[in-house]
């Protein structure tokens, strides 16, 4: 597992994901998201990541739609109780959003397994496909551009995501809050830090991109 | 212990003895002194209670629409947590409250202030050019010493 990847698409997906629910309220939206997880990749199919998001989605609802607890009373019936299928979580997930403007964010697509992530992203078309008004966040490595955009069907917007200034500064102001040895810290040593390591590091992000 | 059966006392001190204790200066100074104390724990366990309706009902608001913080406390007759276990067992909510009390503080607010973003967000998905995926992307070498 590569952390620096991972960190850093966790924190704008956590930032999105607060402020689509900091909005939801006004807006009356549907807000779900999802952490794909290397160490958990042979779990996180296309089935559970959608069901974890149609389990919040439904869970936002004032009312659970007559569709959803229909296939709960069948599914209960059902001999043995039969496991949930991608095409049951599809058309339940298609119910969801077709009632509410919805939003569901999913973090780290380079941790999920290959297959399934190819899966995924169909599934998700075929979502946009019938309800164009929902809206999809998704967070990855630049390399997955191509095949996001190709199962998608073009619906993409981007954005490059890498440090700036302010970003760096605001960092170091966090991590020299954090010092442990405040005692070796002066004004003058802080200065050159917040001023020094920007510097570099803009010289070294320039050179890797 | 003490302060109930205190109270226990002030509510049943009719008897003689009791009046006489209520006479005696140490008593009186107990009684003022654990008044103020049940007076003040009162009021804080009522400050509570409120805090607790206000973050329930804060909870049943957000409910009604982002499920990420909220644990759902909507009156319906179906077995509502039954239906989401079954949907799903798993819980992204708590990944979330954790990475989010690791950010660092004002680090990539500006992916919310781009114009990608605003637009990705105000799409109703009913335009030629409204897009409804937002793909935001990184290399893993970039940026990972200093947003971590």
């Amino acid at each position: 597992m590569e952390e620096g990847q991972s960190l850093t698409s966790c924190h704008v997906s956590s930032l999105v994901i607060d402020r689509l629910c900091d909005r939801a309220v006004e807006h009356n939206a549907g807000v779900a998201g999802f952490y794909c997880d290397f160490a958990a990749r042979k779990e996180q199919s296309p089935t559970n990541i959608l069901g974890a998001v149609l389990r919040q989605l439904v869970g936002g609802l004032a009312e659970i739609p007559e569709e959803i607890k229909q296939a709960h009373r069948d599914y209960k019936r059902a001999i043995g109780g039969r496991r949930l299928q991608l095409a049951d979580i599809l058309s339940m997930l298609q119910t969801v959003v077709s009632k509410k403007p919805s939003f569901i964010c999913i973090d780290g697509l380079d941790e999920c397994v290959v297959e399934y992530r190819t899966k995924l992203l169909v599934s998700l078309n075929q979502v946009l496909q019938k309800s164009p008004g929902t809206r999809v966040f998704l967070t990855g490595r630049p390399q997955m551009q191509a095949d996001v955009v190709r199962r998608l069907s073009g619906r993409v917007m981007t954005i490059l995501i890498t440090p700036r200034r302010p970003d760096i500064i605001s960092y170091l102001h966090y991590r020299l809050g954090e010092d442990g040895n405040p005692d070796e810290m002066d004004s003058d040593l802080e200065a050159d830090i917040l001023k020094k390591i920007p510097e570099i590091s803009e010289m070294w992000v320039g050179a890797t991109t | 212990m003490l302060l109930t059966n205190f109270f226990q006392w002030r509510l049943i001190g009719q008897s003689p003895g009791i009046i006489r204790l209520h006479k005696d200066p140490a008593f009186v100074k107990l009684s003022r002194i654990l008044s103020t104390h049940h007076l003040l724990s009162t009021s804080f366990r009522t400050a509570k209670m409120s805090r607790n309706l206000f973050h329930d009902n804060l909870n049943s608001l957000a409910g009604n629409c982002c499920s990420f913080n909220n644990t759902a406390t909507i009156n319906n007759a179906y077995p509502r947590p039954d239906i989401l276990t079954w949907l799903s067992p798993l819980e992204p909510r708590l990944r979330h409250e954790d990475i989010r009390e690791r950010r660092a503080r004002n680090v990539g607010e500006w992916v919310l202030q781009a114009e990608e973003f605003k637009n990705w967000y105000a799409g109703s998905g009913r335009s030629e050019s409204d897009t409804g995926v937002l793909f935001c992307y990184g290399d893993p070498g970039v940026g990972k010493t200093f947003i971590r």
